[in-house]
């Protein structure tokens, strides 16, 4: 990702500022970009001053964000008590009584009977006081109490650009504030962006520029201690709809404590201050009437990330007039700061020139370095003064640990390209690089990269006679060459012994230790990507159809991953080194209509964009000798996804009894198997479901089920103009995409944990002996022949279709503007994931397609998802820009 | 022109060959850390991760023959375990102390300091090897960190005794270097290596001198012997001693529920500490009705432990219809250290055995928790938990003597004897006994006849219990079978009248059978044993509780396969040359 050839972050810069994005795609358009261009660059070019004005523009946005989806849970409270008791004594062969709710709620058969006749006579009151105890009748909803209805957001941004002969410039700053989705303790978010760029004539062959921009956000993310993790972890844990939040004297519940409780304290949370400035300098010098330049620039960009993290206890009450503290153990401060230092250098000289009138030539040559050193340092201390200290001066504990971070790296390059095109219809590139990276041993650490590409435009050739209006612009074009990947970390080839902090008390306090260093890879250097694509682009119909269209193959090759896998006496893990290979394939096409017709006097123009892209990855080389299906193996088309296949649920105990034993995949406690369980298929007659020694070759009932790469990725963009009315809609989505949920995942409900919560698309789908065919099986809980054991029967199809944007918007005319000497005045109204279709939704809407995987890394490890993260939000937004 | 572009190649090509290396500074090299004492202090830390923390420090017996549980371990549960569910094979803590052992050669510290790290290093590598052969039996012994091509990776398992053998040279040279001195109990110190080396080498005694198919019972008695001596060195050379400072009542669960390890008699414990938030889960684990599984002991069990005056309990016509308020008077103290009985206290109020939540026999351990309500519910316990202690020496030595036939009235009042007089127990502390208790016989070793052996025995089991010796002492006395026994419970005189357990007043429990009776009092557990549920008695209407009768199926396999277990499939399928177990 590239900000004005630089690397950045885009989620620090400002929307406002960008003029231009553009995709590299293959091997040769990358090749300037140097190491970390081998799989594409995204090059996002800021605006430059205006050439003929001088103007102001102030645009700003007021926007309305909700939720795309919230599980849609059973909140009536007897009802959950009463499925959760059927999914506990399920699992323990109906012979056992749950004694709690997990942690927070207390269970018995006889609160459960009270329950239904309170509900019967009417009773709405949702505790009694039992010996000075609460005993909860709650009907509560965790999921609605978390969110706001509807969370507002604004951005303000104002620049000015112009120029003055000599000199231009271009200065803009913006505001962007969100009002955060969670009821208390909400999370804001807030960012300023301030950016000068001015570029001055300095002679009339030497201009010199000048890119300053600084960025500074701000974001709050409340936390839970009870158990840590996200607060969608804890809600599925402990969100019991039959435990109410509030006591009657205001005090929280135990069940509340755990979850929305904590956000209704308020004290804990993580606080984030991001700020980045950057600063790029360059010059171009041109010479022989601007046929040769001279180009340099420098970057220097700092980076500064604080977090502070603060963790309390929280006060509950289960005790009529008694409060107790949650956590009582935690109650500390941890500040945490990193900073970042990057300078990139770059000189490049180019020329150009024709000869002989039908040859074009340019070359380029140029030099390329970078560094970064990043350092970090977290101090943490216990024994805070009192739950409202935000200030590690104030915590006074014996409990101090800290911990720092270094590391640096420096890349350097040298690179060429050559252009050659013989009357503008044959084209021929070629690239070389010859890259540095201080991050390989010193005997391999430079390597040279070369990539050409060349281009035919037929549509130029003699004896070319299509009409223009049919066929215009016809080229074919190819391209081959190869990149480095320098991407692993630093001081990955020393040997090096890490400090770590101790968890274990000896000799009276925690000590850090250190241990044996993971075995040193025996050779280590640059992963090498080699890409071959062939390309067609075309117009018909007068240039108003553009198709462009492009195949190709990648072969990566010497990745960075684990060693062939050796015996467990050796004690370690496998070194790492260059030892797999993996092959690409895929295919783009974007196909763009535009046109325009006369509606009332006035054009009305429209434009049509659609795209289709698709790839699949094959690994040709991985240390995986057994073949074990855990792991990657050689041959396996990426994102494979092995498990059983179910023949549907068992009708009967002869069905049971006449069926292959299933003694490993567990529906109750001691593995009885009951009518209306899973029945899976013995798909190699060993009259056992087993997965043999889950390796390629012996995979006992397992087969292949799907696959979780996202197929035939789609896009269509439709925009219209007419009479100062402007229009665009954007339609993104996946044509296949297999997903099975992993364990913990909502979708499940009480067949995980018989307390979590029951998603209400599940109460018509259970099986009964009047519902023998039902999509779930027998109400059990803690139950691993479905949520541990990948099977076909629950694999879903999360391809989908959303409509990601849409616009509408009116340009005031600018004879009315005129009079105010405004430029142009724009209103617009805008929506954002307004809807989406999927085959997922078919059973449940609680989880997005989008929230499948990843989870808040700053609260917990892993990468499942499951909707236990951030929603994806729906938006509304009103906006005006005006220009003067 | 020329000179532009001729000065710009010069500046590039002189760029271009600098050379990009970068030294890291927030971790270090092996030079440094070898070179200093504090370095190989640091990495000495490193080995006590091999030791149990505060989520496993309190639950080593779950699986054992005298421990009612909710859901059998799938060890002993008919074909449920195998190659393919078999764990324990990781290697990567030996590596760790190998690596150690291989590089702390540097003479920058002196040879004293070295050799006790190394003594330490080489407590952590006996220890490891001991917990891997009684595991799996026959091991590969790996005594330096292997490179990627050595051949040893892919040798075959060798026999215990060799590795045995490394394991007592390893654990003499930590007794002759170690200097450590350990003054709070938390670190490794030389006397643990003494009692370690007497408890390694009575179990490879004994499960030599009884698996008598494995025909090594020549060399049975030097590792007795072995055992013996280390032992006495350590109860005459040392200071440590059984802690009776609070008296009979309560010097034995003291041990167990302080939070600083009782260094009288405690020679390794697990600390924990609230001020660094380090804590157990004890408490949760032992009364909760969800985070344990409700670990109950039996009665068959708790008939061992002997009246105050030193007679068997069972020596009573009537023991086996004595109620539970009756059967725990006038007993070996340390039965009401252990479980509930009558008296005992939480928070200032009486807490029988609750049938509610906790316990399926009646017999609700309480040794290793702490009493406040508070613990429960978390991990919250900060008490230690003791892995070494001198009681347990006392034990090595008494077995290992009456093992080799060796065993005098003097060893016996020293060893047994002083347990039971630290339990309270007044009679038979100064002699050998002579009279076999025909109950232990018959229910548990009907192959001893030892009266010596037989007591020896009883009082192992009753002073380390709870505390994970019992699984690898049934295995080395080759009484596996032991596993399979019934789960009883107290006496139920009759249906539908209630019990108040500890005579406090208030009933705590009644069983009935099909209906519930309508008079059951408030705060009553009533429990249905008509067959239904997983408890019944063992007379139909009156008995004793006989729990997990309906879907009980645990085996013990009389080929003797579960002596080890199997070698991971998957650590097979790396290396062909490792045999399975036999019977696997």
């Amino acid at each position: 990702m590239l900000i004005d050839g630089v690397e950045g972050d885009p989620a620090m810069l400002n929307p406002n500022d960008i003029e231009s994005v553009s995709i590299l795609k293959d091997a040769s358009s990358a090749a300037i970009y140097g190491a970390r261009g081998t799989f594409g660059v995204v090059l996002i070019t800021t605006k430059n001053a205006d050439k003929d004005k001088t103007s102001i523009t102030y645009s700003g946005s007021f926007t309305s964000e909700k939720p795309v989806s919230t599980p849609d849970i059973v909140d009536d409270g007897y009802t959950y008590a009463s499925m959760f008791y059927t999914a506990y004594n399920a699992w323990n062969n109906y012979s056992a009584t749950p004694a709690k709710k997990n942690k927070t709620q207390a269970f018995s058969t006889s609160w459960l009977d009270d329950f239904k006749a309170r509900k019967a006579a009417g009773n709405t009151k949702n505790y009694e006081v039992v010996n000075g105890q609460y005993v909860y009748y709650g009907n509560e909803n965790y999921y609605k109490a978390l969110y706001k209805k509807y969370t507002f957001s604004q951005d303000h941004n104002l620049s000015i650009n112009g120029n003055t002969g000599k000199m231009d410039y271009y200065l803009s700053g913006r505001i962007y504030d969100y009002g955060g989705l969670f009821k208390y303790n909400t999370d804001t978010y807030k960012s300023y962006n301030l950016r000068a760029k001015e570029s001055l004539q300095v002679t009339d062959w030497l201009k010199i520029t000048n890119n300053m921009d600084y960025s500074n956000m701000t974001y709050h993310n409340p936390a839970n201690v009870g158990e840590g993790g996200s607060i969608w972890r804890n809600i599925a844990d402990e969100g019991h709809p039959s435990s109410p939040i509030f006591n009657q004297d205001g005090s929280l519940t135990y069940s509340a404590a755990y979850t929305v409780g904590d956000f209704i304290y308020g004290k804990n949370g993580m606080d984030t201050n991001n700020r980045v400035f950057k600063n790029t300098t360059s010059f171009i010098a041109s010479f022989l009437k601007n046929q040769m330049h001279v180009n340099g620039d420098f970057t220097y960009r700092t980076t500064d990330n604080n977090v502070t993290t603060k963790r309390v206890p929280v006060p509950y009450s289960t005790q009529e007039g008694v409060i107790t503290y949650l956590r009582n153990d935690l109650n500390d401060i941890k500040e945490n700061t990193q900073r970042y230092d990057y300078l990139a250098a770059n000189l490049y000289t180019d020329y150009e020139t024709d000869i002989a009138e039908k040859h074009h030539m340019k070359v380029m040559i140029g030099y390329n370095y970078e560094q970064q050193k990043y350092k970090s340092l977290s101090v943490q201390r216990n024994g805070l003064l009192t739950e409202n200290v935000e200030n590690i001066n104030l915590a006074l504990g014996q409990t101090i640990t800290t911990s720092g971070e270094y590391s640096k790296w420096r890349t350097a390059g040298g690179f060429t390209r050559v252009n050659y095109s013989f009357a503008d219809r044959y084209l021929f590139e070629f690239d070389g690089r010859y890259d540095g990276s201080s991050k390989f041993p010193s005997n391999q650490q430079w390597a040279f990269f070369p990539s050409a590409s060349v281009g035919w435009r037929v549509s130029q050739e003699p004896f070319w006679h299509v009409n223009d209006n049919m066929l215009s612009n016809l080229k074919i074009r190819a391209s081959f060459g190869s990149l480095g990947n320098g991407n692993v970390s630093p001081y990955s080839y020393m040997e090096l012994l890490s400090i770590n902090s101790g968890t274990r008390i000896l000799n009276g306090t925690l000590n850090n230790y250190t241990s044996a260093p993971s075995v040193l890879p025996d050779n280590l250097t640059w992963e090498k990507a080699t890409t071959a694509n062939i390309g067609l682009d075309f117009g018909m119909l007068k240039n108003h159809l553009l198709f462009n269209g492009d195949f190709y193959v990648r072969k990566t090759k010497n990745m960075y991953t684990v060693g062939p896998t050796l015996p467990d006496v050796f004690g370690a893990s496998s070194p790492k080194g260059n030892y797999a290979d993996m092959i690409t394939r895929g295919f783009e096409i974007s196909i763009n209509y535009s046109n325009k017709f006369t509606l009332g006097g006035k054009p009305f123009k429209y434009e049509i964009k659609g795209t289709l892209s698709d790839y699949l990855s094959k690994i040709d080389k991985y240390n995986n000798l057994t073949g074990n299906l855990d792991d990657y193996y050689k041959g396996e088309t990426l994102g494979t996804i092995w498990g059983y296949h179910i023949e549907g649920l068992f009708k009967d105990q002869a069905d049971i009894d006449s069926h292959a034993s299933q003694k490993l995949i567990k529906s109750s406690s001691n593995g009885t198997i009951y009518p209306g369980d899973l029945k899976y298929a013995d798909l190699d007659n060993s009259n056992t479901i087993d997965y043999g020694t889950n390796t390629l070759s012996s995979h006992g009932d397992l087969k292949k089920i799907g696959n979780t790469t996202p197929r035939f990725s789609y896009s269509m963009n439709l925009s219209a103009n007419w009479n100062n009315f402007f229009f665009s809609a954007f339609f993104q989505g996946i044509g296949h995409q297999d997903w099975y949920p992993s364990s913990e995942c909502i979708f499940w409900g009480q067949y995980n944990r018989p307390y979590n919560n029951i998603p209400k698309w599940q109460l018509k789908n259970i099986y009964s002996e009047s519902n023998p065919n039902a999509y779930l099986p027998r109400y059990a809980g803690y139950n691993a022949s479905m949520k541990s054991t990948v099977n076909d029967r629950y694999l879903q199809n999360v391809a989908y279709l959303r409509l990601k944007n849409l616009q509408f918007g009116y340009n005031i005319p600018k004879q009315v503007l005129a009079r105010w000497k405004i430029q142009n005045l724009r209103l617009y109204v805008s929506g954002e994931n307004l809807f989406c279709l999927s085959p997922l939704y078919k059973w449940t809407k609680d989880i997005d397609v989008a929230n499948i995987y990843g989870l808040d890394n700053d609260l917990t490890s892993g990468t499942s998802g499951d909707g236990q993260n951030y929603p994806l939000m729906k938006s509304l937004s009103l906006g005006l820009s005006v220009t003067f | 022109m020329k000179k532009i572009i001729y000065s710009l190649l010069v500046v590039c090509t002189f760029l271009v060959s600098c050379s990009l290396s970068e030294e890291p500074q927030a971790s270090v090299t092996a030079k440094s850390i070898f070179g200093t004492e504090s370095g190989l202090k640091a990495y000495s830390y490193s080995f006590y991760n091999m030791l149990p923390d505060g989520s496993s420090a309190y639950d080593q017996d779950a699986m054992a023959d005298y421990g009612a549980v909710n859901s059998i371990n799938s060890f002993i549960r008919k074909g449920a375990y195998s190659a393919q569910t078999s764990s324990g094979w990781d290697w990567t803590d030996l590596r760790n102390i190998n690596y150690f052992i291989k590089n702390c050669t540097n003479e920058n510290v002196s040879e004293s300091v070295r050799n006790n790290y190394i003594g330490i290093a080489k407590f952590f590598r006996a220890w490891f090897y001991y917990k891997m052969v009684v595991r799996f039996g026959n091991v590969p012994w790996v005594d330096k960190p292997l490179s990627v091509d050595d051949e040893a990776l892919y040798g075959k398992r060798d026999s215990r005794s060799l590795v045995m053998r490394h394991v007592v040279e390893d654990l003499d040279y930590a007794c002759a270097n170690i200097t450590e001195s350990a003054s709070d109990g938390s670190l490794v110190s030389k006397w643990a290596a003494y009692a370690l080396k007497s408890r390694v080498c009575l179990f490879e005694g004994t499960f030599e001198k009884y698996h008598t198919e494995l025909a090594l019972t020549d060399s049975a008695g030097t590792y007795l012997q072995e055992a013996a001596d280390a032992a006495k060195t350590l109860m005459n050379q040392s200071s440590y001693k059984l802690y009776t400072a609070k008296g009979s009542s309560s010097s034995y669960r003291t041990l167990f529920t302080s939070d600083a390890p009782v260094t009288t008699e405690v020679i390794l414990a697990v600390v924990f500490s609230a001020d660094a938030s380090v804590f157990s889960s004890a408490n949760w684990w032992w009364t909760s009705s969800t985070y344990g599984p409700r670990w109950s002991m039996t009665r068959k069990f708790v008939n061992t432990f002997l009246n105050i005056d030193g007679t068997p309990f069972t020596d009573n016509s009537n023991y086996k219809t004595m109620g539970f308020y009756d059967e725990c008077q006038n007993r070996d103290a340390r039965l009401a250290q252990t479980i509930r009985t009558p008296g005992y206290k939480r928070d200032g109020a009486y807490a029988a055995p609750n049938f509610t939540g906790c316990t399926y026999t009646g017999y609700q351990p309480i040794k290793l928790c702490l009493d406040p309500l508070s613990y429960d519910n978390g991990a919250y316990n900060t008490n230690s938990m003791p892995l070494i202690r001198y009681a347990e020496v006392l034990l090595n030595y008494a077995e290992a003597k009456a093992e080799l036939g060796t065993l005098t009235d003097d060893d016996w009042a020293n060893t047994i004897g002083a347990l039971r007089s630290r339990a309270g127990i007044t009679g038979g502390l100064s002699s050998k006994p002579t009279k076999v208790d025909t109950y232990l016989q018959t229910n548990y070793f009907p192959n001893i006849s030892d009266p010596a052996i037989l007591e020896i025995r009883r009082e192992r089991a009753i002073e380390l219990s709870l505390e994970g010796f019992r699984f690898t002492d049934l295995i080395r006395w080759k009484v596996g079978e032991l596993m399979t026994s019934t789960w009883d419970g107290i006496y139920v005189p009759a249906l539908n009248e209630p019990i108040d357990l500890d005579h406090d007043g208030t009933y705590d429990v009644v069983f009935y059978k099909g209906t519930k009776p309508s008079d059951v009092p408030s705060g009553c557990w009533a429990i249905n044993v008509d067959g239904t549920t997983t408890t019944t008695l063992s007379e139909g209407d009156h008995g004793t509780i006989q729990y997990f009768l309906n879907s009980d199926d645990r085996i013990w396999y009389s080929d003797g396969r579960q002596y080890y277990y199997p070698i991971p499939a998957t650590a097979i399928v790396k290396n062909q040359e490792l045999e399975q177990n036999p019977g696997w």
